[in-house]
């Protein structure tokens, strides 16, 4: 793992961050409760404790650029600008659900804000960022297109075959792997051989690098950097160190099967939201003042999501095809 | 060999050689059957994601303490390998069975399933044996939305050289698993997912010599062909026009290919009314199938048109008013009944 001298960072540039991790948080916690409720419905897979990965590296891009996600995305949506009151709809499956609530949380797709979908096929996100960034090329745009996925989609042979054309036709693309540590109950040591993601990518000639996921400022420095080069065609890969402070998706004990407590607990000392304000400096009023922003956004989210219509009979067969 | 029998299994409903007809849910069933033949086969390895755990469904659940993870192993997410390399296992000698959680990762394997597992034994002029057992899930399970809610039934049942199973019951799930690890070739189990947790009476009693199809319902004015979770459907519809004294008969097919099309014309020539059920939508589905094997053999005694119900030709939504107007019910198959009745001789 590369250790980044971390860069000086302003403090709005700071709050900011802080801000939208808080929200994602909230979010999280309030889409838990969904579920809880019966308002949530299926399944639902919450990053909490991944924050900085989302915020790290989408803070980093323009309007323009685009981000596809995984079965784990909220923070991947909240972070490129989709409203929270939106997604939330969504996950309560209502009209005014960004997917018009058929995607859920697993398929929610905000295609104004870039937040190209959440594609639950594990590895799926890949090639179709592959696509998007050959599509900016053949365009003559240099936005740049970011493929979230985790440590669990590294053993896809599709990530290889794209990290392939990516080097190949030298396209604006990069390769996010939020490496928390598990794919459901299997520990990355037991499915993945060799010295990990970013030697395989570097093996295509796409640059690579491991950093630490809980820490939003490194993430966010390594991000500038690789998306400078993806916009001169030099794709890219970056392996986020992190960890789910939760199950895998409601129902699975964050602890107590295939890890432990003092694991869990031990990384939850490495909040990423404690590592930032402590980094930072941002101070207790700071940012308690920004969670309780957050958490007021959050509460809105949850009454408009509960105040939006189901969507009626006749939209089951609306968009099927134009 | 040790012979202790996994977590699930020994749950009190499913206890081993209990002297009453124990019963057991579904997915224990299959984790009876699993370990039932492991006992027997020491070829028998499984393959699949967080199968040591037995996620999500249960369905091998405690096998690794009996049998070890060099026999229950856990795979990366790499289904494409993972497929290619059970076919590749069960032509070196072994007998594997891959577990794919949902329909829709199933489509990452099908290339080796299809192009190799289901042709190796005609393409080498009968010298290839494959047999290769793999378990998918089926369905939707309750808002998983469109990746997540597929039914693959139809595609597979037409691909020449694969057996498919759609067991409805636990008895037969387990039997199915018992003789599909026994054959030489490669065979499909379809588990519907909504069937996991349902319970019904087991006996884990030898191989069954074969799998075909089973009257669930015995009746004498109409049949309903259909099959896995379709079956429950079934149920229930002809309990709701038995209230007005029509005697439906469910024949439930738990093999699609080979398809036991004896056994439909017996019923169908006994009934002379059909409806076929599925959950797919029915043009070039599965009740297009049975809808033409039921008009082939009883053309010359049906007293009514053949009428199909499925599901609707979108992908599952995720909210939870439209995926209900996705798949069939039991009112509007006992509506097809209806429609069905009104046919006199
Ligand atoms: C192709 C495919 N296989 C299996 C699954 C089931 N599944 C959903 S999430 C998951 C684990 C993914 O692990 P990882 O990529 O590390 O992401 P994380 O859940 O840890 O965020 C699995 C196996 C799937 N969705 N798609
Ligand atoms: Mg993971």
């Amino acid at each position: 793992m590369t250790t980044p001298t971390r860069p000086a960072v302003d403090r709005r540039t700071a709050a900011a961050m802080y801000g939208t991790m808080a929200l994602i948080r909230r979010f999280e916690q309030a889409a838990y409760r969904g579920y809880e409720q019966g308002e949530v419905h299926g399944t639902v897979h919450v990053g909490i404790g991944q924050e900085a990965v989302a915020v790290g590296m989408i803070g980093a891009l323009r309007e323009t650029d685009s981000v596809l996600s995984h079965h784990r995305g909220h923070a991947h949506a909240l972070a490129k600008g989709v409203p929270p009151e939106r997604l939330m709809a969504e996950l309560y499956g209502r009209s005014d659900g960004v997917s018009r609530g058929k995607g859920g949380s697993m398929h929610a797709t905000d295609l104004r804000r870039g937040f190209l979908g959440t594609m639950a096929i594990v590895g799926s996100s890949i090639p179709v960022a592959t696509g998007v960034a050959l599509a900016n090329k053949v365009r003559g745009r240099d936005d740049v297109c970011v493929a979230f996925f985790g440590d669990g989609a590294v053993n896809q042979g599709v990530l290889y075959e794209s990290l392939n054309l990516a080097a190949l036709w030298r396209l604006p693309v990069i390769f996010v792997c939020e490496n928390n540590s598990y794919a459901i109950t299997t520990a990355v040591g037991d499915a993945t051989a060799g010295p990990g993601v970013a030697a395989r990518a570097e093996a295509f000639g796409v640059q690579a690098e491991t950093i630490d996921g809980q820490d939003v400022l490194a993430v966010r420095e390594a991000a500038e950097r690789m998306i400078e080069g993806a916009r001169a065609g030099r794709p890219a890969l970056v392996e986020c160190l992190t960890y789910r402070f939760m199950g895998h998706s409601r129902g699975d004990p964050a602890h107590g099967v295939y890890r432990d407590k003092e694991e869990v607990e031990l990384w939850q000392r490495r909040d990423p939201l404690r590592v930032l304000a402590e980094h930072a400096g941002l101070g207790d009023d700071l940012a308690a003042e920004l969670t309780a922003e957050a958490r007021e956004r959050v509460r809105a989210a949850v009454e408009f999501a509960g105040r939006s219509p189901v969507p009626g009979p006749a939209a089951l067969m609306e968009d099927i095809v134009k | 060999m040790t012979t202790t029998t996994p977590a699930a299994a020994t749950a009190p409903d499913a206890a081993p050689g209990a002297a009453q007809p124990a019963t057991a849910t579904f997915a224990a069933a299959l984790c009876a059957a699993q370990h039932d033949a492991m006992r027997l086969d020491e070829t028998i390895v499984l393959l699949g994601q967080d199968v040591r755990a037995g996620f999500p469904f249960g369905a091998t659940k405690g096998l690794v303490d009996v049998f070890g993870p060099d026999r229950v192993v856990n795979t990366p997410i790499s289904e494409a390998a993972t497929m290619g390399c059970g076919v590749g296992a069960a032509l070196g000698g072994i007998r594997p069975v891959v577990e794919v959680d949902f329909a829709g990762f199933l489509l990452l394997g099908l290339d080796q399933l299809v192009n190799n597992g289901a042709k190796l034994r005609y393409m080498s002029g009968g010298q290839a044996s494959v047999p290769l057992v793999v378990r998918v899930g089926q369905g939707p399970l309750g808002s998983f939305a469109a990746q997540h809610s597929q039914t693959q039934h139809a595609y597979l049942a037409g691909i020449p050289g694969l057996t498919v199973l759609a067991p409805a019951t636990a008895q037969q799930a387990y039997d199915a698993m018992r003789w599909a690890l026994v054959q030489d070739d490669p065979v499909v189990l379809l588990e519907d997912m909504r069937l996991y947790r349902r319970g019904g009476p087991l006996t884990r009693g030898p191989v069954p010599g074969s799998v075909t199809s089973t009257v669930h319902r015995p009746g004498t004015d109409l049949t309903i062909l259909t099959f896995g979770h379709g079956v429950v459907t079934a149920l229930q519809a002809a309990q709701e026009v038995a209230a007005r004294g029509i005697d439906v008969e469910v024949l439930g097919l738990d093999s699609l290919n080979p398809l036991d099309v004896a056994g439909v014309a017996r019923s169908v020539r006994r009934t002379g009314r059909v409806l076929c059920l599925a959950d797919d939508p029915p043009l070039f589905g599965t009740a297009a199938t049975l809808s033409l094997v039921a008009t082939t053999e009883a053309h010359d005694v049906l007293r009514a048109p053949v009428l199909s119900l499925g599901g609707r030709a979108v992908p599952t939504p995720y909210t939870p008013g439209l995926e209900a107007l996705v798949y069939p019910t039991p009112g509007a198959a006992a509506e097809a009944i209806t429609t069905l009745m009104k046919w006199t001789d």
